[in-house]
């Protein structure tokens, strides 16, 4: 683990684009290269927005702030190009698109993240398929099924995964990836970005969750509150299981004071 | 005196290229019956009007705007030698792309220049010929089925016309239990810019019977307005089965008409699809008939619009007798300006119990200029039957290429997976060996095109 921040928020300010409906409200957060952060907050706090704003969703419009990732602008890149760079996504709802294979989808996915003019081998590519899939306990006949169409909730929990597998990325975002998971696939799924992290101690990661049975898997390093779009507490894990015994209720109530004020 | 005869909607549509005189012309040398038909479907022809948008099922497609009958000439062009040498080099790309075959037949300007059939085959009774030869050598069975049962004149005004004046086609018959393992191929190429081309398929399909049929049509964009008619039959008679494709890629100025028929009898599974990429202009007339119990229609449709192409199919599925089934998918894409028109019926007759028929429409639009109109619709005799149509027109999903975006693809590829994967479930229903991958080719090149 390097001190050297692989994300360093400060002041984001992100509305829904096309309408005035501020979200976040100015977030602060640094991650080091090689940490583990996990946000936690009460629904509609503003977590996803948070990833899906950090992705390059168009539907959410920066106001202010800045994002550096790795010392770049990340905010200037496109969505691809964030890709590109090392940001994964893990959806909390991941997309359906009917009629496109997984294996298919992903041989693009990981050709555009080859260097300009290297071509996929798709042997290589096949191995390192089967080898994911083993590892995540998937059927490799789930290959050729249609990215998420009429997978249960579980299953495309569990395809992020081997998406973020596949494309190894430098900062995984991970939303509410325990939502859906049977306690064994938790479990097998926790495994498998360990795993991930132990290939490349470098990755960072960020948990979004409501749960502390993710980070029993998981172990966080730091773990942020988000309440009405702000991060109002950061500590280590220990925070996650003050949560667990006493909810929100101080945070949010602290809230709606600042809001009045 | 035309004028009076016109404006009650008699003789519209009579030419300096096509009349009676004309008529005469192409039945020089034909039997007998044929030319009384064809005098006969002249007849219907000058009685019926012109569609107007007033009729329904022209609401959409305004043929005064679209079509200028009066500027269309008969082809001149002579029969070409049965030599690919001699063919256009569009028409030989295409059949070098082409998968393994039963047989094949090629036509070259509205004439069957080649037709083979592998031997085997033609020894157990299969017959592939063009439908002008076969007028002559299997009569009866030509005389039979020829604009009789399936598209008579009297379907309307373009099959009359093209009962009057088809200058070749394609005649497949495969006797009782014959099964032919690979697809018939057949290509038709066009090269007179501002001719109108008359051609009938008529595919026969006996008990216990299996066949598939691939039908492309290809040109290259045409100076002036090319008018493209086929008639076709399809009978598959009990428990057979039978495969038709159409594929159809004609140049920009084509209008593309087609008036198809299906008649299913008892047990037998006759599954259409129809695929329309190229043209200025489409229509489409498709009526699957279920005629015997225990019959069903796969009916499966897939279109791919931009600039101004305009598109109108018009189906129908009649449940005849009880005990049948049918599912229609139509689905497509449509960019720049390009328009689609999809309307459907499912009729259920007195009686026809036990009907499965069900109906779906799907479009995307691409741009912001591109139109798609959708009717469904159900006339339900019957009351224990299961029916059910549905129609949608979305915009290409935000949320799906985000997430295409959000693994690394490019904004364009992402679309294109999307629309390639939309469009695809329609093939996935009939993968005809080299169909799917010509399709797909077809919809890459448009989808770069996109902008
Ligand atoms: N596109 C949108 N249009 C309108 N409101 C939106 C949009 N996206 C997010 N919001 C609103 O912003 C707030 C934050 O949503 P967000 O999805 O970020 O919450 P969350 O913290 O992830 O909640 P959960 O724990 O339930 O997943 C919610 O009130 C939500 O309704
Ligand atoms: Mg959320």
């Amino acid at each position: 683990m390097s001190d050297a921040p692989i994300l360093r928020i400060q002041g984001l300010e992100v509305q829904v684009a096309e309408e005035d409906l501020p979200i976040l409200k100015g977030v602060d957060l640094e991650i080091n290269s090689g940490e583990i952060h996990a946000i936690m907050g009460p629904n509609g706090s503003g977590k996803s927005t948070l990833a899906k704003a950090l992705a390059g969703h168009p539907g959410y419009e920066v106001t202010s702030g800045s994002v550096e990732f790795r010392g770049e602008d990340l905010l200037e890149l496109e969505t691809d190009e964030r890709s590109l760079a090392g940001v994964f996504l893990a959806f909390q709802y991941p997309v359906e698109i009917p009629g496109v294979s997984i294996a298919n989808f992903l041989r693009t996915a990981v050709q555009a993240h080859l260097p300009e003019g290297e071509e996929l081998d798709i042997f290589d590519y096949s191995d390192q398929l089967i080898e994911r899939m083993t590892m995540l306990d998937m059927d490799v006949a789930f290959a050729e099924r249609h990215v998420n169409d009429g997978f249960s909730g579980g299953e495309k929990k569990r395809n992020e995964i081997l998406q973020m597998a596949m494309l190894r990325p430098k900062l995984a975002l991970m939303d509410e990836t325990d939502s859906g998971l049977d306690i064994d696939a938790l479990k097998i799924v926790a495994e498998g970005v360990n795993k991930l992290k132990a290939e490349d101690p470098e990755m960072s990661v960020l948990l979004i969750t409501h749960y502390q049975r993710l980070l029993d898997y998981i172990k966080p390093d730091h773990v942020h509150v988000m309440v009405d779009g702000r991060i109002v507490q950061s500590g280590g894990p220990e925070v996650a299981l003050e949560l667990e015994a006493d909810g929100y209720k101080v945070f949010e109530d602290a809230a709606a004071e600042t809001a009045r004020a | 005196m035309s004028t009076a005869l016109t404006d009650i909607g008699l003789m519209e549509g009579v030419t300096e290229a096509m009349n009676g005189a004309a008529v005469e012309r192409v039945s020089l040398g034909e039997p007998e019956w044929l030319r009384e038909r064809r005098i006969h479907a002249w007849d219907v022809y000058e009685r019926t009007p012109m569609p107007s948008t007033k009729l329904e099922e022209w609401r959409y497609t305004d043929l005064k705007k679209k079509l200028d009958l009066d500027s269309l000439r008969l082809p001149e062009t002579e029969a070409a030698p049965d030599d690919p040498a001699a063919w256009p080099a569009r028409l030989r790309a295409t059949m070098e792309e082409d998968h393994e075959a039963s047989g094949h037949i090629v036509l070259v300007d509205g004439h069957v220049v080649h037709a083979d059939l592998i031997p085997e085959l033609a020894e157990k009774g299969v017959i592939l010929t063009s439908l002008h030869q076969a007028a002559d050598e299997h009569a009866e069975l030509v005389r039979e089925h020829l604009a009789t049962e399936a598209v008579p004149a009297e379907e309307g005004k373009f099959a009359a016309l093209n009962a009057a004046l088809w200058t070749d086609g394609i005649f497949l018959h495969v006797p009782k239990g014959v099964k032919l393992d690979l697809p018939v191929r057949v290509t038709r190429s066009y090269t007179e810019s501002g001719a109108a081309y008359f051609s009938r398929v008529l595919i026969v399909a006996e008990a216990n019977s299996q066949v598939s049929y691939v039908d492309e049509v290809i040109s290259d964009d045409f100076d002036e307005q090319t008018f493209a008619s086929t008639a076709v039959e399809v009978i598959a008679l009990d428990d057979s089965q039978v495969q038709y494709v159409a594929l159809q890629r004609l140049g920009r100025r084509g209008f593309y008409q087609s008036v198809q028929r299906t008649l299913a009898r008892r047990n037998s599974r006759l599954d259409t699809l129809n695929v329309a990429m190229g043209g200025s202009v489409t229509r489409v007339d498709l009526s699957a008939r279920l005629l015997g119990p225990g019959a069903s229609s796969d009916m499966l449709g897939l279109y791919f619009g931009d600039e101004d192409q305009h598109f109108d199919f018009n189906t129908s599925q009649d449940h005849e007798v009880p005990n049948t089934a049918s599912d229609l998918l139509y689905k497509g894409a449509l960019d720049g300006k390009s328009r689609a028109v999809f309307r459907g019926i499912i009729r259920v007759h007195a009686g026809a119990q036990q009907t499965d028929a069900y109906q779906t429409n799907r479009n995307i639009l691409l741009s912001h200029g591109a139109r798609a109109d959708s009717l469904p619709n159900l006339e339900i005799e019957a009351d224990d039957v299961k029916c059910s149509h549905g129609a949608t027109v979305g915009q290409l999903d935000e949320e799906a290429k985000f997430y295409l975006m959000s693994r690394g693809l490019e904004e364009v590829q992402a679309e294109r997976l999307v629309v390639t994967g939309f469009l695809g479930e329609v093939l996935a229903k009939l993968p005809l060996g080299g169909v799917v991958e010509k399709v797909n080719r077809v919809i890459e090149q448009k989808l770069s095109q996109h902008s």
